[in-house]
């Protein structure tokens, strides 16, 4: 039982970067495939493709740093000696993680999807980069949104 | 990558290939050029520019048919599955089945065969087809055309019906279409093979319609299969042709249809105002999946879209060879 606690943390850790990682890995592809497909006819727009398919890819960044605050709040990181976390504090962290691991997963996919169609829309019309940019940036919102959650709810857990 | 999403490539490509259309822009200038060298110079700005290399102000035919073949083959080599690529194709060989079978009539009665006529745009090669037809081994015929390549000669014999026997093979045409988008299960390919059984019935009716064919022959020239019931289309047979539009308004062709100029009384300036109306009624179809970035639909999409610029531009090539009124061309092209 002595463990579960700091179990739980890390358990929380990795699927907050496992599924926001694995969601931008997707996104990034699904936009990157589409972008493969216009460069392939038009070299030229390598530019405002490579915009467009990094933005899925800020949630696998999120995830990460969510698994960070999460890790290096019961002093794994560092070299220190570790905090000794209770159940229900390590459940809590756990907990805090799960917004950013589930939105990042979906909002990734999603905003990968949304890339794919601006990267088609600017194939034709380049002259809306700026909309194009735009339209995908929105879905980015809710994953920020559960960041700022899991940053709030780690914050307010006393170890 | 999920099922969905593997169209993405494609789809993106062909999206950016979209901008080389030959389009509104490009057309209006190549109908103002003074003569057919002057449009063909116009047309050299464009991605057709390739082929006119060696081709003579005559040869526009080939340099259309150059680019069309080129555009099959690229599509071919990047689609995810290629049996949508073919059952776009498939067409163009029951068009050189017709061809070889007509030359084989015409040879018979003392005339020459017309291999010009034959296209390479289909999926079977028009050697493989003139061998297999000549050398009467028919189970080398792809598309079930086996068992109605020896109905049609057979028919030939008897009766010298054209009709019927185009009637036939455009028969089993519907029948392996239908069939293969039943297979490919995307609503948007059956609902567009749906499109254009609906378009040849209404243009068989039109056809029929000027020979004051009786109805019972009218008949069995319309196919199974289409968004619209044959019922509706034999109700409005006997119909004058203005009233055909009020009937079908409520139908999927009812738009289309309904931009005519039916105040014509000309039957011959209506088929040709309907033929238009009809491949633009085949193109709204498609159309829906065009926000769709990942629709299969959006391959067959683009090969009519391409079919349909072709056949601008043959138009407006014919049409400065032949010195027609600009305005009568400009009523003529196509929605791309």
């Amino acid at each position: 039982m002595e463990f579960l606690g700091i179990a739980l943390v890390i358990c929380g850790a990795a699927l907050a970067a496992g599924f926001a990682g694995v969601g931008s890995a997707i996104g990034v592809g699904i936009a990157g495939q589409c972008g493969a497909g216009v460069m392939t006819e038009d070299p030229g727009k390598f530019g405002l493709v490579l915009l467009l398919q990094a933005l899925p890819g800020t949630q696998g960044i999120y995830g990460l740093l969510i698994a960070f605050v999460a890790i290096l709040k019961v002093g794994l990181l560092g070299g220190g000696t570790s905090v000794d976390v209770g159940v229900f504090q390590g459940l809590g962290i756990l907990f805090a993680c799960l917004p950013t691991a589930i939105v990042g997963f979906i909002s990734a996919i999603a905003q990968g999807k949304t890339s794919a169609a601006c990267i088609q829309m600017i194939a034709k019309r380049p002259e809306e980069t700026g909309k194009a940019v735009i339209l995908p940036a929105m879905v980015e919102t809710y994953a920020v949104l559960a960041l700022l959650l899991s940053i709030i709810l780690l914050n307010g857990i006393q170890l | 990558m999920a099922q969905s999403e593997r169209y993405g490539y494609a789809v993106s490509r062909l999206r950016a290939m979209e901008s080389r259309f030959v389009e509104a822009p490009i057309l209006q200038r190549m109908l103002e050029s003074e003569d057919l060298s002057g449009a063909l110079k116009v047309l050299g700005e464009t991605s057709y520019a390739q082929w006119m290399a060696d081709g003579g102000d005559g040869r526009f035919d080939q340099i259309v048919e150059a680019e069309l073949r080129f555009v099959l083959q690229e599509t071919h080599r990047f689609v995810p599955d290629v049996e949508l690529v073919d059952l776009y194709r498939i067409p163009y060989d029951f068009h050189n089945v017709k061809v070889i079978l007509k030359s084989a009539f015409r040879k018979a009665s003392g005339g020459s065969r017309r291999w010009e006529l034959l296209t390479p745009l289909g999926t079977v090669d028009s050697g493989d087809l003139i061998t297999a037809i000549e050398s009467e081994d028919y189970r080398m015929l792809p598309f079930g055309l086996g068992g109605v390549v020896p109905d049609c000669l057979a028919l030939w014999e008897q009766s010298g019906d054209l009709l019927e026997i185009e009637r036939r093979i455009d028969g089993q045409l519907f029948k392996t279409l239908r069939s293969l988008a039943a297979k490919s299960s995307h609503a948007g390919i059956v609902s567009w093979i749906a499109a254009r059984i609906d378009a040849e019935n209404v243009r068989n009716l039109g056809r029929l319609k000027r020979f004051n064919s009786d109805i019972a022959r009218v008949t069995s020239f319309l196919h199974k299969g289409g968004h619209i019931a044959i019922d509706q289309l034999l109700s409005i047979y006997s119909e004058p042709f203005e009233f055909w539009i009020r009937a079908l308004t409520f139908t999927d062709l009812g738009p289309t249809l309904g931009m005519l100029s039916s105040k014509d009384s000309d039957l011959e300036a209506i088929l040709v105002d309907m033929e238009r109306a009809l491949d633009d009624y085949i193109t709204s179809v498609i159309h829906r999946y065009r926000y769709d970035p990942f629709a299969p639909e959006n391959i067959l999409r683009y090969l009519w879209m391409k079919e349909m610029e072709t056949k601008n531009v043959r138009i407006v090539l014919v049409g400065k060879s032949n010195g027609a009124d600009r305005n009568l061309l400009r009523g003529l092209l196509r929605h791309v």
